[in-house]
């Protein structure tokens, strides 16, 4: 890493909260930005000024090395950088703490957008994933896990739930778990936030990986903007829906292994189909239960063209093909086809389920969620006993 | 052991409490939110420092105006009063300007108010006029 992207990481963190302060819509906005600009500009010329002298004194050396050479008389362009941090971070503290409950209720908000119970969902296949293939903990696999642990939920489910406010209106699932309803007038900072929270994130993983990881991080982005924003709207395209589900899903760990460097083998291959026939299965057995409201609501998906039934059934088909799929993989991986048998055993009781009672699968659904711990602690298990016999 | 450095980072801090005290700015202005701003400030510079310092990209060396006292592999005592300085300039700047712009834009409304108000009257007279 270069001094220069370290500035345009800790800059960008920075700047987050000013950001998010006018993006949700403040009081004097305007005044604020303004006063930030002020103060940018006195403390450009105080630094240039000051810093020449200290310099010229002697009280600071530098590693010239490190640096572009670009001088503002005496001082090096860098030395700028910590300034104008400061000037766009500390006094949207400030400001924001003139009303803590006020930035309280904000973030709480967020936290609840973001899904907590589907945080490790993305998170977890990442770090599996780059931790398997490079054996190493540094700073991708910190900053690339955390991101996709909250940011990248809060973005998802985020513009999930502005552009669904009106459908979830008429869901009274939806408020709890598995669906957070927020008012209409958090929707502008909801937005704001869940865009400018990744951003760090995802200018550091790009500065650190290479083409092929940035391609595969355009795609999962591009995934879960495409899934609810108005004018794509993937989630009512009835197949694309599952497809776009799934690439949420798999997509962290594809990003996690194209960053570490590995090459692809058939195993590789194998293992992640499986996932993404997982993935798509899930979002096609968790749309049953909303038939009847999505259509109700004007909606369509999966489910609702195929019909509650069918649906079950083909989820049921691509859970037992992830697990074919896995048969063939390497031992001691080829065990996870056992893993499959759990999820399709929770369809069973709702192979003959009519759409006018669809509203049942929602118990389905509930131990889904409670089935992915479970298995996901045995595939924890299993990687580590693949990583200590290998 | 050499104060010259840090001396002067304390003098330049002292003037900043000064101007804070004399015009109620920051802590003066509100003690609990300026602490809390100030180290979550110099927190994250620090956080940058190290991250520069790890990735080889910082390289302070020590200088013979600096006491010496390291807190850190390559973080001098005189980075975190530097910091803290700064922090503080920069709000003590913040509060100013703001004051500055609210005056500005409050300014010409209380001029237009006795405008409008002669405004009116005048519109009052014609009408008696009319009637």
């Amino acid at each position: 890493m270069t001094y220069w992207e370290l500035i345009v990481i800790f800059c960008a963190l920075a700047a987050l909260p000013l950001a998010l302060l006018v993006g949700s819509g403040t009081r004097h906005g305007k005044r604020k930005v303004t006063t930030v600009v002020v103060v940018l500009a006195i403390l450009v010329v105080l630094t240039v000024i000051f810093d020449s002298l200290i310099i010229a004194a002697g009280f600071v050396e530098y590693g010239e090395a490190t640096l572009s050479g670009i001088m503002l008389w005496k001082a090096p362009i860098e030395d700028l950088s910590y300034v104008v941090a400061g000037a766009l971070l500390l006094p949207a503290l400030w400001w924001a703490l003139r009303r803590p409950g006020h930035v309280w209720g904000q973030v709480t908000t967020w936290f609840a957008t973001s899904r907590p119970i589907s945080w490790v969902n993305t998170a977890y296949p990442f770090a599996a994933a780059y931790f398997l293939a490079t054996g190493r903990v540094d700073d991708v696999l910190v900053i690339g896990t955390l991101f996709f642990l909250i940011p990248y939920n809060l973005m998802m489910y985020g513009i999930n739930d502005v552009f669904d406010y009106e459908s979830d209106l008429r869901n009274p699932r939806k408020g709890g778990v598995e669906g957070a309803l927020v008012d209409r007038s958090q929707h502008r900072g909801i937005l704001v936030a869940s865009v400018l929270i990744s951003l760090p994130f995802v200018l550091y993983l790009l500065i650190s990986g290479d083409l092929a990881a940035g391609i595969v991080m355009a795609v999962s982005l591009f995934a879960v903007v495409a899934y609810s924003l108005e004018g794509l709207r993937f989630k009512e395209i009835p197949f694309l829906d599952s497809a776009t589900s799934a690439t949420h899903f798999v997509s962290p760990m594809v990003y996690g292994l194209v960053i570490a460097g590995v090459p692809w083998s058939w195993s590789m291959m194998a293992v992640t189909c499986a996932f993404f026939l997982w993935g798509m299965a899930s979002q096609a057995f968790g749309a049953v239960q909303d038939v009847e409201a999505d259509r109700a609501g004007g909606l369509s998906s999966i489910a609702t063209v195929l019909g509650a039934r069918s649906t079950v059934w083909v989820a049921a088909g691509m859970y037992l093909a992830a697990g074919i799929l896995l048969l063939f993989t390497a031992w001691p991986t080829r065990v996870a086809a056992l893993f499959v048998l759990p999820y399709v055993a929770n369809l069973v009781p709702f192979l003959r389920i009519h759409d006018a009672a669809c509203e049942t699968a929602n118990l389905g659904w509930k131990r889904f969620l409670w089935i992915n711990y479970v298995v996901g602690f045995a595939v924890t298990m299993l990687l580590i006993y693949s990583r200590v016999t290998a | 052991m050499n104060f010259a450095h840090l001396g002067f980072l304390l003098f330049s801090l002292a003037g900043m409490i000064i101007l804070d005290a004399r015009h109620k700015l920051f802590f003066f202005h509100a003690p609990l939110r300026a602490a809390v701003v100030t180290v979550t400030g110099v927190a994250f510079f620090l956080l940058w420092d190290i991250a520069g310092i790890v990735h080889g990209i910082f390289l302070h060396g020590a200088s013979d105006l600096d006491t010496g006292i390291l807190l850190g592999p390559e973080m001098p005592l005189e980075e975190v009063v530097f910091l803290t300085f700064l922090c503080y300039l920069t709000m003590n700047l913040v509060a100013l300007v703001e004051r500055l712009l609210e005056w500005l834009q409050n300014r010409p409304e209380r001029q237009s108010v006795p405008t409008a108000r002669s405004d009116s009257d005048r519109s009052a007279n014609a009408g008696g006029d009319v009637s």
